[in-house]
């Protein structure tokens, strides 16, 4: 029953992958933008949540909220005092401006919280149930089911309300939109600050149970890449199953040929799908 | 045209201003000492960096209750009429290249008597050289890496013990424990995989076959690993009495955390100092790792000593107890000062001759050493080191046997007890 | 898109002379420098401004004319630095013997990824090339003959002339400045032909370019193999002056991201661009890392990143452009826009 308990583990930290990968790849299918700071947003929500827990006292559900809602206001306040500009420039400089925001947001990071690991408190997550001989501890199932619960409402936000048709159609045909009375620059605002929330809560969803420091943004960065090209640029459906895909992958991996071969399968896997389908599971080229 | 020339001068006027220190007076023995301030390991760095000061304070001022540790009854160095420390710290941020520019300029511009450093054996590969090429003493703190000391320097020396040493320890401790009946059938070695990880896994692995001790499975993973989840179930499957941890700060609580998930618990878990000693551990998985044990060539020791009390001034400036590296840097940092005290002058060749010539005692350290006495490499071959468990909040000492304070329980009790 | 180009475009030539004084004194300067600028470190310093000016020179090839934004430069630099250790490791070649065959493989290296990465455009290429040079820096660190994650190291003393272990930063100095100045020499060549022509039209449109029938994906492919030869040549002298390699110092995204931002800095896609890229940053994180680095906050990076903010946002084409904004009385001919 090992293999059932390395897949179980795979799943629920896909689950994660996926729904931090989600606003990337919302934000890449609607401006054909690559936020290369987005590990960073992740970062930074599990600081909020040990922010929220140290100064607050707050448990789960605080933190996953404030840490939501702070960086939403974050993603906004980026697009519009930077992307906005970029956009319009060249390649170059869309590429360096969320490249040197993440140096920017990394070291300030470690300026203010230092260098040192950090783990949060013992929240009411704690302990591990036993479900039919596999064990589940309790922070990565509750961090699991929640991360597929929001991606799933991302996704439902998209195809079923009318601020979603808005996204969606400037994500198609900016111009086109633009005619339909739709206002490009507050829904790519508005997609940024999902994006930035969606990374923000599923870092304090991961504080929960894993320990981090400022350095963490860059791995996490990288992985979200890895989901998107699997799933699709442009598709949230596309990155859920991804995620999960690429969590069961890693785990799969390290247990049968060593947990260094992990990130070699899994790049290769990237740089094969950039290669030979770069449009990945359900994305559009 | 125009504007490359300006850039030009724009340049000079920064590389003007890059190697800018203040003015420093004279009488003083000067230090220069490189570490990752920023970066992955900037946690070590800092932690290193604050029981440096820590140790000139104890050199520069009188600390009479400090007993005979050499120089900390006087203030300076009696030999140099009372001189003082002056020590330059540069950060070069993980980066070889970086350490091997700032080693450069601590010699040719800061003008040091001496040097020390560098954490990651990549950085102080590159710095040592720069020292053996001035000919200014260079002090290895604490970078594992066999080859620093093979390569024919004659200026670079290393107080703290190294990976075969470690090795050599666990065999002798796992031959102790089959004396007294444990069963260790065979062992697991896990193993981050940069050179740290990598020299001390090897280091294991090699001695392991020496003792005929059998290694149940070797799993190197990567540091920065979200999840170890498929580690431990490997671990689980494979069942070794003994687990040794080659780890950082993050996954060395990942790991004790991911066990306690899936209840796994071997008879016995060894980490090997680095994440195990990080002052985030403890807090961090106390009430689940009870019985764990851990190398360090450093003990706290019983109320009233010496090492307790130098403990009171580490904790006093930073907050938290010395762990085990930041030791060791400090004890590189006083055999170094009582060589130059020893040489009577700042003269780099007579300070090298001086700490060949080094012979301290154990009651003269503030570490568990036997001794320090450097052969001709420069290896400090009386280093050895102590092993610790967890009791409560603390790591106890409890082997070897007649340097022990407190009682080992095995198996480890981890989150039963 | 506006095309940041020298002001020499159609013409390279010495004809005017504030251009001939100009290109004198900046020769005279790098000449000069360590000869007035004697002490080891600022000898050093100058070592890895030239390395930084080369590096990033090298990948404006590719990056700055072609207008393709590769981030995975770090594996041709690998690649050159890793060849020469790994021959000295294995059979006690000299150093420099593995420079050449380092050139080689690095256009090799070139061809091969090249090939299915130029068919993604944009930031999927962009992505591709990190994806790639990640992909090899982990492969690095598990691969036992390399080294794995210890890496390798090169003569700790001189054994003979050949292996280049000089006492003093000098003789490295003027070899590096020879490179650059062979590259530069190359780079405004490529400028003025057809080729640079090619280059300028692929990063203005592909599309519009492959319809004037320029051969784009033969153009890339060059451009990248010429960009990888001399980013595989940096990487060989930095690890001949330092004397040691690993993952992370040959194949790190940082290595990557430096170039770029270098170049870009200056002003990508112009002959000076990357060396005055060079000359402001080199010396801007020495100097920040003296002053800041000993206190250990990581100031240096944080101001590291927020310069390439401002720069993507308000002067995307570097230095050159705001040299233009701000001072258009100096200019003395009409720009391509």
């Amino acid at each position: 029953m090992v293999v059932v308990q390395v897949i179980v583990g795979g799943l629920l930290l896909g689950a994660i992958y996926a729904l931090f990968s989600s606003g990337l790849t919302l934000i890449w299918g609607m401006m054909n933008f690559i936020n290369f700071a987005h590990g960073e947003f992740v970062m930074l929500g599990m600081y909020v949540a040990l922010l929220v827990v140290v100064w607050l006292g707050g448990g789960p559900a605080v933190f996953g909220i404030v840490a939501a809602c702070g960086l939403f206001v974050l993603g906004v306040g980026i697009y519009l005092s930077l992307i906005r500009h970029v956009i319009r420039g060249p390649m170059l400089a869309q590429i360096l401006s969320t490249f040197g925001l993440a140096l920017f947001v990394r070291y300030t990071a470690f300026f203010i919280f230092s260098a040192n690991f950090v783990s949060l408190p013992q929240t009411s997550l704690a302990g591990t149930v036993k479900i039919a001989g596999i064990f589940l501890p309790v922070a990565q199932l509750v961090a699991g089911a929640v991360a597929i619960f929001l991606t799933l409402s991302l996704h439902m936000l998209l195809t079923h309300t009318a601020i979603g048709s808005r996204l969606l159609a400037v994500a198609e045909d900016r111009a086109a939109a633009m005619l339909m009375g739709i206002r490009p620059d507050r829904m790519q605002a508005l997609a940024w600050g999902l994006s930035a929330g969606a990374a923000g809560i599923a870092g304090a969803l991961m504080a929960t149970a894993y320990p981090w420091s400022p350095s963490v943004g860059e791995t996490f960065g990288l992985i979200a890449f890895v989901v998107v090209a699997l799933g699709g640029f442009g598709s949230v459906l596309g990155s859920l199953y991804a995620g999960l895909i690429i969590g069961l992958i890693q785990a799969v991996s390290a247990f049968w040929l060593g947990a260094i071969y992990k990130d070699i399968v899994v790049y290769s896997l990237f740089v094969a799908l950039l290669w030979l389908r770069p449009q990945g599971l359900m994305g559009k080229v | 045209m125009k504007r490359t020339l300006i850039s030009v001068a724009a340049g000079l006027a920064a590389i003007a201003l890059a190697a800018a220190a203040p003015a420093r007076a004279a009488d003083t023995v000067k230090i220069g000492v490189v570490f990752p301030l920023t970066g992955n390991a900037a946690a070590a760095g800092q932690a290193s960096k604050a029981a440096l000061e820590v140790a000139v304070d104890i050199i520069n001022n009188a600390h009479p209750e400090l007993g005979d540790l050499p120089l900390a009854a006087t203030a300076g160095l009696p030999n140099l009429g009372g001189a003082k420390l002056d020590v330059t710290f540069v950060d070069h941020q993980g980066n070889p290249s970086t350490a091997q520019q700032l080693a450069t300029r601590l010699v040719t511009e800061d003008k040091v008597n001496a040097l020390m450093g560098a954490y990651q054996s990549s950085c102080t590969f590159t710095a040592t050289p720069v020292a053996e090429r001035y000919g200014i003493p260079f002090m290895v703190g604490d970078s594992s890496a066999l080859n620093i000391t093979s390569r024919g320097f004659k200026y670079v020396f290393r107080a703290t013990p190294i990976a075969t040493d470690y090795a050599r320890t666990y065999m002798r401790f796992f031959a102790d424990m089959k004396k007294t009946g444990k069963r260790i059938g065979s062992i697991a070695i896990v193993n981050e995989n940069t050179d740290y990880g990598t020299s001390v896994g090897d280091a294991i692995d090699a001695e392991a076959k020496k003792a005929t001790m059998p290694v149940a499975i070797r799993i190197p993973y990567s540091a920065s690993s979200t999840d170890v989840t498929a580690q431990v179930l490997q671990l689980k499957e494979k069942n070794p009495d003994v687990v040794i941890f080659i780890s950082y700060t993050a996954d060395s609580i990942l790991y004790i955390k991911t066990m306690k998930n899936f209840d796994y618990r071997p008879p016995m878990v060894i980490g090997d100092d680095t994440g195990f000693s990080d002052p985030s551990f403890i807090p961090a998985v106390n009430d689940i790792a009870q019985g764990v044990m851990n190398r360090s060539a450093w003990a706290i020791g019983k109320p009233g000593s010496r090492t307790e009390k130098i403990n009171d001034m580490y904790k006093a400036k930073t907050g938290r107890d010395l762990d085990d590296t930041s030791a060791r840097n400090m004890q590189g940092f006083f055999v170094l000062a009582e060589a130059v005290n020893r040489a009577g002058s700042t003269e780099p060749d007579k300070i090298r001759d001086a700490l060949v010539a080094t012979d301290l005692k154990p009651d003269q350290l503030m570490m568990g050493y036997q001794g320090v006495k450097f052969d001709d490499t420069g290896q400090n071959v009386l280093a050895s080191t102590y092993l610790i468990q967890l009791h409560g909040t603390h790591y106890e000492l409890v082997w070897p046997q007649d340097a022990a304070t407190g009682v080992l329980r095995w198996p480890l009790g981890g989150w039963t007890q | 898109m506006k095309l940041f180009s020298s002001s020499r475009v159609s013409r390279f030539s010495f004809a005017s002379v504030p251009e001939r004084v100009g290109w004198g004194l900046l020769a005279a300067a790098l000449l000069l420098y360590p000869l007035v600028l004697s002490g080891p470190f600022y000898r050093d310093i100058g070592v890895t401004f030239l390395l930084a000016a080369i590096s990033a020179s090298a990948w404006n090839i590719v990056g700055g004319y072609a207008g393709q934004v590769s981030v995975g430069h770090s594996m041709f630099f690998g690649l050159g630095a890793y060849t020469p250790l790994l021959f000295y490791t294995l059979w006690g070649w000299p150093p420099l013997a593995g420079l050449p065959v380092a050139v080689l493989l690095s256009i090799g290296l070139a061809l091969v990824i090249g090939q299915p990465t130029f068919r993604l455009t944009g930031h999927y290429f962009s992505m591709a090339t990190i994806a790639v040079a990640e992909l090899i820096r982990i492969f690095t660190g598990t691969w036992d003959l390399v080294g794995a994650a210890i890496g390798l190291q090169g003569p700790a003393t001189a054994r003979s002339l050949w292996d280049l272990t000089f006492r003093s930063e000098l003789p490295y100095y003027y070899m590096f400045l020879a490179v650059l100045a062979l590259l530069l020499a190359t780079t405004a060549v490529v400028e003025r032909r057809r080729f640079g022509f090619y280059l300028r039209a692929i990063k203005a449109s592909e599309r519009a370019a492959k319809s004037l029938g320029v051969p784009v994906r033969q153009t890339k492919m060059q451009a990248l193999a010429l960009s990888a030869a001399f980013t595989s040549v940096t990487g060989s002298l930095y690890v001949i002056k330092t004397g040691f390699i690993d993952p992370d110092s040959g194949f790190g995204i940082l290595i990557s991201v430096q170039m770029v931002i270098v170049a870009a800095l200056g002003g990508a896609g112009t002959l000076l661009g990357p060396l005055m890229g060079a000359l402001i940053l080199v010396p801007l994180q020495t100097t920040t890392n003296s002053w800041f680095g000993g206190g250990g906050s990581g100031l240096t990076y944080i101001l590291y990143g927020g310069i390439i903010v401002l720069i993507a946002r308000f002067v995307p084409g570097g230095l050159f452009e705001l040299w233009h904004r701000v001072a258009p009385h100096f200019r003395t001919r009409a720009h391509a826009a």
